[in-house]
């Protein structure tokens, strides 16, 4: 049924942004955690959540 | 986050990746500061529903918390760390879990490469619930004493100068400070000298590899050892070594402990509530 990598609920349910302890949303079919407030996509890769700066898409790029 | 780095967050996650394959060869150190920290966790008598594990290494650090009940979350600064133990990617002093999430925290042997040691330790302790329990551990001041030595020597006697190649590290009472300026309670820092002997001075610096605690420091000599570099370090290495050829290299072990703190907890008496007088208590009777 789901399309990403399917994160543990429990584990969403804590998870923020590194950069403005903001909640982030998760794009499942991007299979990307979106902080609205940094404007930055983490990437989960592997079934990892990849939760640094340097790593993740700004959201004003494609 | 804008101020100079120390370390090379990148150059660490590198070191890490490449360390993952064949960690268990060289995971004496992670395995006993571990080890440790779950016989001081054993002696706690609370439950500990949600459990961060920081610096996950191969999962193997998880493996001696697990408990009926309690759930870990794995997470790591490294990749090939975080995907080996399931867990998530991050940096310490970046931690991307929301305040009040974990019942303890638990942090083994990367806190001596943080940029931002003491924000790490704050939001270590933020993560926590009230009354939440913080155990660290890492290798700290007074490590690698005799490789320290012995590569100021080399560089002096090969090009005449010292290059920066063993990190700044974190001594028991600067950690003990640390602590209590990141707002823990009942915070105790102290340390373990652990002694390992090494045959050879490669053997010893494979293992640093391997451990992922090579030199990530962000001004670091980038030019090789050469031969005549070696031959010094060798050289000092034979000089030093005990009847056996064997020379023991220490790791300064530093622990750390601290409760989030809540309003249950036992704390000083408030300046000026006491009911009988300090100066009456002092006064010579008669």
């Amino acid at each position: 049924m789901t399309a990403g990598p399917g994160l543990d609920p429990d584990l969403l349910a804590i998870l923020v942004c590194p950069v403005t302890r903001t909640p982030l949303r998760y794009d499942e079919a991007a299979g990307e955690l979106v902080s609205e407030a940094a404007g930055l996509a983490f990437p989960i890769r592997a079934g990892v959540p990849v939760m640094l700066f340097e790593e993740a898409r700004r959201l004003d790029e494609p | 986050m804008d101020q100079p780095a120390i370390f090379d967050r990148s150059l660490r996650r590198l070191r890490r990746d490449r360390a993952a394959a064949r960690f268990a060869d060289h995971a004496f150190l992670v395995d006993h500061m571990a080890d440790e920290l779950a016989e001081r966790l054993a002696m706690v008598t609370r439950d500990f529903g949600r459990v961060l594990v920081l610096g996950c290494h191969d999962g193997r650090i998880a493996r001696r918390f697990a408990a009926l009940g309690r759930r870990i979350v794995n997470a790591d600064p490294g990749f090939a760390f975080a995907r080996a133990a399931g867990g998530v990617q991050c940096d310490e002093d970046r931690l991307p879990f929301a305040d009040a999430s974990f019942d303890l925290v638990v942090a083994v042997g990367t806190l001596d490469t943080v940029n931002d040691l003491p924000g790490a330790l704050t939001l270590i302790r933020r993560v926590l619930r009230p009354d939440g329990l913080f155990l660290g551990a890492f290798a700290g001041a007074g490590s690698l004493a005799w490789l320290k030595r012995a590569t100021l020597a080399a560089d002096s006697a090969t090009h005449g100068g010292a290059a920066a190649r063993i990190h700044p590290q974190v001594d028991v009472r600067a950690a003990g400070d640390l602590l209590s300026r990141a707002g823990f309670a009942l915070q105790v820092a102290d340390g373990e000298r652990l002694d390992v002997g090494y045959g050879d001075p490669i053997r010893l610096i494979h293992d640093l590899r391997g451990m992922a605690a090579t030199n990530i420091l962000a001004q670091r000599a980038r030019t090789a050892p050469g031969r005549a570099w070696l031959a010094e370090l060798f050289g000092r290495f034979q000089a030093e070594a005990g009847p056996d050829g064997r020379l023991r290299e220490s790791f300064d072990l530093v622990y750390l402990s601290g409760w989030s703190p809540s309003p249950d907890q036992p704390k000083p008496a408030k300046r000026g509530s006491a009911t009988a007088s300090m100066i009456e208590a002092l006064r010579p009777k008669g």
